[in-house]
Order: C-alpha cells, then sequence, then structure tokens
C-alpha cells in the first residue's frame, strides 16, 4: 500500500473544517468550567485552614515562588540541617507503614498528590534545588525515568472522576499528608505541615538519608519482606486441639490450591521468613505430588489411603495420615473452552508478571488439544477481548495475540469479567470443561468492585456451568485472600505463579488436574472414637472449616477435585490415657454415660466420610472408610508430606510441634524424598536449610524495613514549573 | 508560535490565569478537533469529543508538567476523552458522518481520503491511536510508545496491523482505480 499516501490523508486531509459556532461553545464552556474550577481550588485550600494553620501560607498560590522560597528558606533552611535524618527517618517508616491504607486513595489520586507535593516544594527549596530542576526544565529531552505524559491520572480516567480527583486531591492529599506529619512525630508537624518540605530537604541534604521511597520502581525490590506490605491475606487462626469428648466430629472442605507454598518459597529465597498468614500448612502439603493409590474406574472418582503412624512432633500421640488421590483421566481429556483473563494494567509491567503470564499460557496451550477454543480478554485501560474463541490448531493466531499484550495505563474499571463470562457463555461446550482462567497480580478491578458482588458473580456462573481459576503473579500488590475467595466460589484452583517453572508445574504438569474436575464440593468428615481417641488436631484447613451440619447439606459449597489430584490431612490424635493438652476434670464429666462405645468397633480410631458431587450433578454421594489403629510404618510420600506439615507449623510459630526443629525437617524430608522426578522435594530440603538460617539470624521476628544499607533509590525529582 | 511562549500562556493557565487559558484552547482546539475527527470520523461527535476534552483540559491543565510537547499530551487527552465518551455512550464510532459531507463534494482525491479515514475509524482503539499518532502526527514510534504508555515495540506491532487491515482496502482501490 502507498504509505505516502495513507500519511497524507491521515495528516487532515479528509477532516473537514470545524464549524466556528462548534469552536466558540466548546471555548466557552471550557473557560467557565476553568473559572469554576479555579474557585473550587480556591475554596478548597481556604476550607482547610483547621488544618494548614501550620503553614505560613497555603500551598496552594504558587504565583511567586522564588519570593516565598527566600522568605520560608531561612525558616527551614536551617531546621533542615539539624532535622532532616530525624524527619526523614520518621516520615520513611510512617509512609510505609500506612502505605497499604492508602490504597484507598485510587491511582489518579496519587499521582496528582504527585503534582501537589512537587509543586509546593519549590517554594520551599534551596536555590540550588531551584537550580538543578531549572537544567532539567531547561533540557527539552524528558528525563528517561519519566513517566510517559499518557501515564498522567487526569486524561486516563472519565470526566466525572476526572474533575472530583482533580478537585478534591489537593484537599485530601494534604490532609492524609498532614495526619501522617503529625502522628509520626509532633515536633515534625510543627515544622513541616506536609512531607513536601520533607521531600526537599532530603534532597537538598544531599546523601544524608535517602528520601522517603513513596514511588519507588519496581526494578528495586526490597530484599527484606515487610509485614506491612501490600500483600493481603485473610488472617486466620491455627487449629487448636480438640477433646473428642467435646467435639467428636471435624469437618473440613477439600483444598487443592498451591499458592501458599510458592509463596512462601519466594519469600524465603529472597531472604525472609514469610508472614505468618501466608502460611497454610494444606496447601504447603498438597503443592507435592504424592503417589497414592488412585481408584480404578471413574465411577468411584477417588479412594483414600489413611496411614496411622507415630507423631514425630509429640511422643505419645499419633498421626492419621488420609491421602486422598483423584481418578488420573490420562490422556482422554475432555474437550476445553478456556477464557484467559488477563489483567494488563500498569503494576503488570514487571517481568515477573505480564511477561511471566505470557510464558505461562503458551505453556498451557502446549498441553491442550487442538480442537479446544482459547479466547482472550484484557482489562484495564484498555479492556476488551484480545482474541475471540479461537482454536488452539490455530496455534500462532493465539500466540500472536498474547505476544501484543502490554502493560499499561490505569485499571480503569472495565467489564473484563462480564466479557470473560460472555465468551465463554458464547462458546459453551455442554460435554466440555469451561474455564475462565484469571491472571492477575491481585488487582481485582475486573468490572465488579465490591468484593461480595464479585463472588456472588462468580457463584452464580458456576452453577452455570463456568469455572475459574485464578493464577496470582509478581508481589507487592498480591490479594492472596481474594484469589482465594474467587477461586473457592469459582470452583476453580488458585495457584501462584513465581517462576517459569512453576508454571510448568501448574499448567503442563498438572493441567488435567488443574482443568478437568472430576469431582466437586468434596468434604471429609471424621468422627473419632472415644474410646480411642482423647484428642485430636487438625493440621492446617483452617480457612476451610466447615460446620458439622455441612457435611449433608448439598448447598453448601466445598473445595473440588481435578484429575489425578492428591489431596491429604493430617490429624494428630492422642490416644485415650496418652499425654493429653487437656487436665481432665476433677469433678468428672457427667456425660460420659453417654458416649459409650460399643466394643464391636475393636481399635478403630475414627471413621472416615467423604462426600462429594461428580461435577455435572447435584446430588452428593458418600465413600466411607473406618480407620484402624494400627500403627504401620510410613512409605515415603506419608513421611514426606508429614515434613512438610511439620515445616508449615514452624513457619507457623511451632505451637503444636514442640522440639520438633527445621533439621529434624530436613531428616524427614530426605528420608521421604523418594525418586523425585522433578526435584522439587530437593528443592524444599533447601528452602528448609534456607529457612532455618533465616530464622537463627532473626530470631524468628521478622525484620523492620531497615533504614540503611538498602539500595533505595533517591526520589526522581518532579520537573516543576519554573517562572 | 513559540515554545517558549506557549509554555509562558500554560503556566499562567495553570496559575489560574483564565484569559490565558481561553488564548490556549483557541490556540489548540483545531489541533484537538482534527484529531478527535480522525478518531470517529464524524464532524458532530468530532465537535462534542472536542468540547469535552477542552472541559476536561479546564480541570486538568495543572496536571502538564512539560515532560513533553503539549500537544503530545493534548493527543493523550483527546484520544482518552474519544475513548470514554464512546464507553460511556455505549457506542460504536460510526463514520455516517463522513458520507454525508462528502456527497457532492471534492475532488476524487478527498472522496479517497475520506473512504481510507472511515476505515481507519473503524481500527481497533489500540491500532487505530497508533497509527493516528505516528502517521497523522509524524511522531515515531518511540513517542507514541510514550504519550499511549505501551512499548516503542507495541507500537510498531499494532502500526503494522493496522496497516495490513487498511491494506486490503487500498489494494482494492489500486485494482479498480
Amino acid at each position: 500500500m502507498d504509505e505516502q499516501n495513507l500519511k497524507k490523508i491521515l495528516e487532515n486531509q479528509g477532516v473537514p473544517p470545524s464549524d466556528v459556532n462548534a469552536k466558540k461553545r466548546a471555548l466557552n464552556l471550557a473557560v467557565a468550567e476553568f473559572k469554576a474550577h479555579q474557585q473550587e481550588k480556591q475554596k478548597s485550600s481556604q476550607g482547610m485552614s483547621f488544618l494548614s494553620r501550620l503553614t505560613f501560607k497555603t500551598t496552594q498560590t504558587r504565583r511567586d515562588p522564588m519570593e516565598q522560597a527566600s522568605k520560608k528558606k531561612l525558616v527551614y533552611g536551617g531546621m533542615a540541617t539539624a532535622m532532616a535524618v530525624v524527619l526523614i527517618a520518621g516520615v520513611t517508616v510512617s509512609q510505609y507503614q500506612n502505605f497499604g491504607k492508602k490504597e484507598a486513595f485510587d491511582e489518579s489520586l496519587r499521582l496528582a498528590s504527585a503534582e501537589i507535593t512537587a509543586a509546593p516544594g519549590t517554594q520551599e527549596a534551596s536555590p540550588a534545588y531551584i537550580e538543578a530542576v531549572k537544567e532539567e526544565n531547561k533540557s527539552s529531552l524528558p528525563t528517561p525515568a519519566e513517566p510517559p505524559v499518557g501515564q498522567i491520572a487526569i486524561p486516563e480516567t472519565d470526566l466525572d472522576q476526572d474533575s472530583l480527583a482533580v478537585m478534591q486531591a489537593p484537599a485530601v492529599d494534604t490532609r492524609w499528608r498532614k495526619l501522617q506529619a503529625e502522628r509520626s512525630s509532633p515536633a515534625m508537624a510543627k515544622m513541616s505541615s506536609s512531607n513536601s518540605v520533607a521531600n526537599t530537604m532530603g534532597f537538598a541534604g544531599g546523601g544524608v538519608a535517602a528520601s522517603p521511597p513513596m514511588f519507588m520502581p519496581e526494578p528495586y525490590p526490597n530484599p527484606y519482606y515487610q509485614e506491612q506490605g501490600r500483600d493481603k491475606f485473610e488472617e486466620f487462626k491455627v487449629n487448636a486441639v480438640k477433646q473428642v469428648a467435646q467435639e467428636p466430629v471435624s469437618t473440613f472442605s477439600v483444598d487443592v490450591d498451591t499458592a501458599s507454598y510458592s509463596f512462601v518459597r519466594r519469600m524465603i529465597n529472597q531472604g525472609a521468613l514469610p508472614d505468618k498468614d501466608a502460611v497454610r500448612v494444606e496447601e504447603m502439603i498438597n503443592y507435592f505430588d504424592y503417589n497414592y493409590a488412585g481408584p480404578d474406574s471413574k465411577a468411584e472418582p477417588f479412594k483414600a489411603n489413611v496411614t496411622v503412624t507415630d507423631d514425630p512432633w509429640a511422643e505419645g500421640k499419633k498421626l492419621v495420615h488420609i491421602g486422598i488421590k483423584g481418578y488420573d483421566v490420562g490422556t482422554e481429556h475432555p474437550h476445553s473452552n478456556l477464557v484467559f483473563l488477563i489483567d494488563v494494567s500498569g503494576s503488570m509491567d514487571s517481568p515477573d508478571k505480564l511477561p511471566l503470564v505470557k510464558s505461562s499460557m503458551k505453556l498451557l496451550l502446549e498441553s491442550l488439544k487442538a480442537d479446544d477454543t482459547v479466547s482472550i480478554v484484557v482489562y484495564a485501560g484498555a479492556a476488551g477481548a484480545v482474541l475471540e474463541p479461537t482454536k488452539v490448531s490455530d496455534k500462532q493466531k493465539i500466540i500472536n495475540a498474547l505476544d501484543s499484550l502490554s502493560a499499561g495505563g490505569s485499571t480503569a474499571g472495565a467489564q473484563g469479567i462480564e466479557l470473560a463470562y460472555q465468551l465463554a457463555e458464547k462458546n459453551f461446550n455442554k460435554d466440555g470443561v469451561n474455564r475462565v482462567i484469571l491472571a492477575s497480580d491481585g488487582d481485582f478491578n475486573v468490572g465488579i468492585s465490591d468484593p461480595e458482588a464479585l463472588k456472588d458473580f462468580v457463584a452464580n456462573k458456576r452453577k452455570s456451568g463456568i469455572f475459574l481459576s485464578v493464577l496470582g503473579f509478581g508481589q507487592g500488590n498480591l490479594n492472596d485472600q481474594t484469589t482465594q475467595v474467587l477461586a473457592q466460589n469459582g470452583n476453580g484452583t488458585a495457584a501462584y505463579i513465581d517462576t517459569l517453572n512453576e508454571a510448568r508445574k501448574v499448567l503442563v504438569e498438572e493441567a488435567s488436574s488443574t482443568l478437568f474436575p472430576i469431582a466437586k464440593d468434596v468434604k471429609i468428615q471424621v468422627e473419632f472414637n472415644p474410646k480411642a481417641v482423647a484428642e485430636y488436631r487438625l493440621v492446617g484447613y483452617e480457612t476451610r472449616h466447615l460446620n458439622r451440619e455441612d457435611f449433608n447439606n448439598d448447598v453448601v459449597d466445598a473445595g473440588d477435585i481435578g484429575a489425578g489430584h492428591t489431596v491429604t490431612a493430617i490429624y494428630e490424635v492422642t490416644p485415650v490415657g496418652g499425654p493429653t493438652s487437656v487436665d481432665p476434670l476433677r469433678y468428672g464429666e457427667t456425660k460420659t454415660e453417654e458416649h459409650k462405645v460399643d466394643a464391636n468397633f475393636g481399635n478403630e480410631l475414627a471413621f472416615l466420610k467423604i462426600r462429594y458431587k461428580l461435577p455435572d450433578e447435584d446430588t452428593s454421594k458418600l465413600i466411607t472408610t473406618p480407620i484402624k489403629g494400627d500403627v504401620t510404618t510410613p512409605n515415603e510420600d506419608v513421611t514426606f508430606s508429614t515434613a512438610v506439615a511439620g515445616f508449615g507449623q514452624l513457619l507457623k510459630g511451632g505451637n503444636y510441634t514442640g522440639k520438633f526443629s527445621y533439621d529434624d525437617v530436613v531428616t524427614l524430608a530426605q528420608k521421604g524424598k523418594g525418586a523425585d522426578t522433578f526435584g522439587y522435594r530437593a528443592e524444599f530440603i533447601n528452602l528448609v536449610r534456607l529457612a532455618k538460617s533465616l530464622a537463627s539470624s532473626q530470631g524468628s521476628v521478622p525484620i523492620e524495613q531497615p533504614i540503611i544499607g538498602v539500595p533505595t533509590p533517591p526520589v526522581q525529582p518532579m520537573p516543576l514549573p519554573l517562572e | 508560535m513559540d515554545k517558549d511562549e506557549e509554555h509562558k500562556l500554560i503556566r499562567a493557565a495553570q496559575s489560574g490565569d483564565a484569559s490565558a487559558f481561553e488564548a490556549l484552547v483557541n490556540m489548540h482546539y483545531e489541533t484537538m478537533y482534527k484529531m478527535a475527527f480522525k478518531w470517529c470520523g464524524n464532524k458532530t461527535e468530532a465537535e462534542d469529543i472536542t468540547q469535552e476534552a477542552c472541559i476536561k483540559l479546564a480541570c486538568g491543565i495543572n496536571a502538564f508538567r512539560f515532560e513533553s510537547a503539549f500537544t503530545s499530551w493534548l493527543y493523550r487527552l483527546v484520544i482518552n476523552t474519544a475513548k470514554d465518551w464512546y464507553r460511556k455512550a455505549g457506542r460504536q464510532p460510526s463514520s455516517d458522518g463522513l458520507d454525508e459531507v462528502q456527497v457532492g463534494s471534492k475532488s476524487e482525491d478527498q472522496v479517497y481520503a475520506r473512504e481510507v479515514l472511515a476505515e481507519v475509524c473503524k481500527l481497533p482503539e489500540g491500532e487505530k491511536e497508533a497509527l493516528l499518532l505516528v502517521m497523522g502526527e509524524g511522531l515515531s514510534h518511540k513517542e507514541a510508545g510514550k504519550i499511549l504508555g505501551c512499548k516503542e515495540s507495541t507500537v510498531s506491532w499494532r502500526i503494522h496491523e493496522a496497516r495490513k487491515k487498511l491494506g486490503a482496502l487500498l489494494g482494492k482501490e489500486q485494482k479498480y482505480g
């Protein structure tokens, strides 16, 4: 085609001249809006008097920055030198601690605040700083680290939010900053009514201390895990010891997620013990593949293998190890209709996020059949279907679509998730697997912003046969709780993918289990025999607890098991007469008579019941197995899973593991290492060793954000308007 | 218009000078309108979008930080306004207006240009914006990437895609013409 021709056309040739009246109208409206906006700005700065009483002048007026600078320079200059260190330290910590709370402020507000921060900065800056900025403004080439103009929040959002954001930004944000300042140190608040002063001082003070890393760019990951990070985890209490006499029945839902292990691994490899809430022991155990005996036919989708062993954590107790193996469909995969819902917001622009998503999805393509279909929907500024349902046989087209994705822009709410489900419905395959796969770093701004509504939406769609799996990527913004909730409600797995290797494990090796459910709403109930067992404790599954009556209630949702999945649950039990952790009652229990057990049950410790539904059925089926009390020598799989359970409990604080140490975990894990074809178990052993040295060097207390010695990049000075 | 003078006007507008703002909008109205027209291919809608963009500019002028040319920044503003406008209205850019305008008009070139533009309007957003910035405004792929907030290579790819799609039309034109 003729390039020149096209160019000419695009250079205004086909554009009819604009209408004079339309121009006038636009001009008048814009000017009116401008005046109104200016007034609004004035008002908002006056109205804040109670908060800004400590400033010399409202920071809004910047008619003559040089004049103000010369006045304030005298006042602030002296204090700056003396207080720079104290201030910056205070601000750094306070900002870090409050960073999570600031999430309430959306992107636009945050960016707008950058402008506000920068502007008053000039008024209080030292001449050297002003010179520096001037220099920068003179050179017309933008500095490379500058955000592209396109990412300025204002033009991104829609008009209403837009004007709102701009109008509120000065008011809300300075207020927030002031509160921060006042909270962190009263002396500081007196001297500086806003952080901008601190910012400037940090700059003027040269290498005294690093400026607050407000907008720290991604490429500088912090080597230490911060308790106050923005990764969100659901808080939960560790399962406590239960007395059989009081609570003979334990009920929970299966959990085949593995996200917790990957996240823990990542944290430890980065040199920090993970947040306790990030450790879900059952997910760590289920991360590994165990070679349990599986069922023989599809009719009974899984089989429970029960082993009773001696407790490695406490003398005199026993472990009841329940290993469930799902029926493996092998190569006879059903037809699948997959919709990738990919987050392409600006936060995904990091090597371990969008690029990894792309590579992972390409890996997944390898494990699909030629007549399976794939669609791609992205959400962020540019929400929409990138790829209409396409057969996997047209692989190049899918790969091209994946390659064309780029992260950028703010996460403007879009109908991402709805669109994804629409595509899935459009291409619905009654006999196959219909699944939306959400890949995100935790920003679930997928169009439905209310988490509850999102949950309901996903749960509703589940009933229509479309399931949801969630793949978490990256770090720093991960919303683990939402990930879990979504996957649980969408009958899917939640996996955390930190490396390509992990992607291979989840999407290729375990493709069949990740994608093809063989049973849904799988619930486990164990009834203990009070004659044989005094106390029991379920290791992990805290977030999967079910009420006793939920077990037989088919409406209550529970976890799902995919083809070939293994699920492991471990109970620690104290036999009657063993070392119970609860003292017997002095006045005896009046109810003991009611618990008289028929001798016919022999040495049965407990009775295991599993309820499940086949994927396309609504009534549950029941599998039961009595658990005999005979102690057997554990096989490799049982030994290894016990080691993982021990490790998980140690990471969670080791309240019930007594003297069991990291070294014991290693010994146990090595004993159960087995063939270990892919090296996951070897990796685990190394991880435990690393955790051990971390724990001893940190005294098992996570280190606070260190102020000195971290390669914190200096804050990019904002180019400022100068007269 | 001298760049310094333009910057002076922007600064004045940023500090609240309404007449400076008016002059600024007056100066750039045409640029914005053309951009909007190329986006939607419809005069009325282009005027509406430009008007909306001007109003946005009134609130958002302070967000301009002199990091790039003011016009580049305006492109972004106009494109975003256009996108939002369509999204809000739930419409698709229609090139209906084009036909009306062109009835009985001008040279063959003009008619052909309109036809191409109509095709441009139908491109997907990403490709359209890349094409308009690079081909229409003569920006480099890199500059366009900066404005659009994506990588240089993405811009190149999108333009390639857009040209492929337009190629069919242009090829046909050559065959019959």
